[in-house]
């Protein structure tokens, strides 16, 4: 009888492929139907979607409602396709004109009552849009400064479905409180701006420092708990120039994706990370179901990776030695054919105790490490 | 619409509405509420088209407001499995035979000093 089509993306790793969301307002008896290789996040959309567009003073189609997200075959997982998928429905109904969702790309999650939630990887997913030459994107109202920082596509910030139909309609739009963004904001450690002259001594240290910054070599510190491996560390990014557009785009993505709340601006600083010795393999790789969540490694990119107490941890010889030599780690978990590109190239600064029994000496946590 | 009137008056209200819409579209009633062990069929109806007799069995659900949903909505997949049991065996009860049969739900909504809305939705089985 009816059908209209909205555009989300799929994000795979970093790399985002857009998802034509079509809806059909059919004959038969009510019932939603969901197809398209949905993972169970998104086959819930139906019910989230239904409750936000009721509680919206929209109407649901009291009759058979398919929604189909294409390319059918590639997975899809996530919350972000619920604000598409309420647009297509919407729009099948002539709530508003159809024509007004072409060349754009929506992405949010809904709350029952019909406002929009943010979502991770508005980054990567809006750098995609862009990309596919879609000329507007809309996003949760409080990530629009996230999604601004792609240049060349128009952002619209929205707060709930009725906003968006007024939105759409160009009516004036209604006030609502907009939900706010959780998460750990991004670029902790570059605000700390530590300095490699506040550390007294330790001059060949320093210069050791100086000098691997400078080559971006891989170091590895050996001494005895206390001497000032870790301070010294975490002062070697801060040594390192700002990162260029490319790059700060690349790592500002990584981030978005992990969950970081990047507070509406890139991050030009390389970043740090220092997973703990007893961290799993997965949570230093990545991984995820479906959508991919990088892990520590990833979140160095284009940073310094600190191993304390490397020899410690079997998981970080294990899952570190490929990416030293690739240069490269790849969260190959996070997708089960489809190889993701989380990729990581990093600066590894690893640390070691000489053992406690002094029998081999340095030989001995140096031989675990390579 | 009296405020007392019974569930049951509702329902027969409902399927008056029904059977009338179903003639208004050119379909003749043949039976109403035909009864047997497995349940009962609302409405058996025959339909005269260009590929012969179509025999229609409908399911009618009628509710006095939409505070418990649509009555579409409550008209389910066991309802129309039911239902398209019992169509086999109305049809070696009566010996009747057809081209064709299918099955449709139709859903009113009565609401007081409302016109009364009637959905016919075929083909559903």
């Amino acid at each position: 009888m009816a059908s209209a089509c909205a555009w989300s993306v799929a994000l795979v790793g970093l790399e985002g492929r857009i998802v034509e969301v079509e809806a059909d307002i059919g004959a038969g008896l009510p019932r939603t139907v969901l197809v398209g290789l949905p993972d169970s996040a998104l086959y819930q959309a139906r019910d989230r979607c239904k409750a936000a567009v009721s509680n919206s003073g929209q109407e649901w189609p009291i009759s058979l409602l398919t929604i189909n997200l294409s390319p059918a075959t590639l997975p899809k997982a996530g919350s972000h396709y619920d604000i598409a998928i309420v647009a297509a429905i919407l729009a099948a109904q002539r709530v508003f004109p159809a024509e007004e969702l072409r060349r754009t790309v929506l992405l949010g999650e809904l709350g029952l009552d019909g406002r929009l939630r943010p979502v991770r990887g508005i980054l990567p997913a809006t750098l995609a849009a862009q990309q596919a030459g879609f000329t507007r994107v809309i996003v949760p109202l409080r990530q629009a400064g996230e999604a601004e920082l792609v240049d060349g596509i128009e952002v619209f910030g929205i707060g709930s479905v009725t906003q968006l139909v007024a939105f759409l309609r160009g009516l004036p739009m209604p006030v609502v409180e907009p939900i706010d963004v959780v998460g750990e904001p991004a670029g902790k450690y570059a605000n700390r701006r530590l300095d490699l002259a506040d550390v007294v001594g330790q001059v060949e240290a320093k210069w050791a420092c100086e000098v691997a910054a400078a080559g971006r070599h891989h170091m590895l510190f050996h001494g005895p708990p206390g001497v000032g491996k870790t301070m010294l560390a975490e002062r070697v990014p801060g040594m390192l120039p700002d990162l260029d557009v490319h790059d700060a785009l690349e790592v500002s993505a990584v981030h978005s994706l992990a969950g970081f709340n990047l507070a509406d601006q890139l991050i030009t600083r390389p970043p740090y990370s220092d997973p703990h010795h007893s961290a799993s393999v997965a949570s230093l790789v990545g991984g995820g179901q479906r959508m991919a969540k990088p892990g520590a490694i990833s979140c160095a990119h284009k940073g310094v990776l600190f191993l304390d107490d490397s020899t410690e941890a079997q998981s970080i010889r294990f899952s570190c030695q490929p990416g030293c030599q690739f240069e490269a780690c790849g969260s190959s978990r996070a997708n089960r054919c489809l190889f993701t590109r989380v990729a990581a190239q990093y600066q590894c600064v690893a640390e070691a105790h000489p053992p406690r029994s002094l029998c081999n000496s340095v030989k001995g946590p140096r031989s675990k490490v390579s | 619409m009296a405020a007392t009137e019974s569930k049951k008056q509702i329902g027969i209200r409902g399927e008056d509405l029904a059977c009338a819409e179903l003639e208004r579209q050119g379909m003749q009633v043949l039976e109403r509420n035909w009864r047997c062990r497995l349940g009962e069929i609302d409405i058996v109806a025959a339909e005269t088209g260009p590929t012969g007799l179509t025999l229609v069995f409908c399911e009618v659900k009628c509710r006095s407001g939409l505070g418990f949903g649509h009555p579409l909505e409550a008209i389910t997949y066991e309802k129309m499995r039911t239902l398209r049991q019992l169509a086999a065996v109305w049809m070696r009860e009566h010996r009747r035979k057809a081209s064709s049969i299918r099955l449709d739900a139709i859903g009113v909504v009565l609401v007081t000093g409302q016109e009364p809305s009637v959905t016919h939705v075929r083909a559903v089985g």
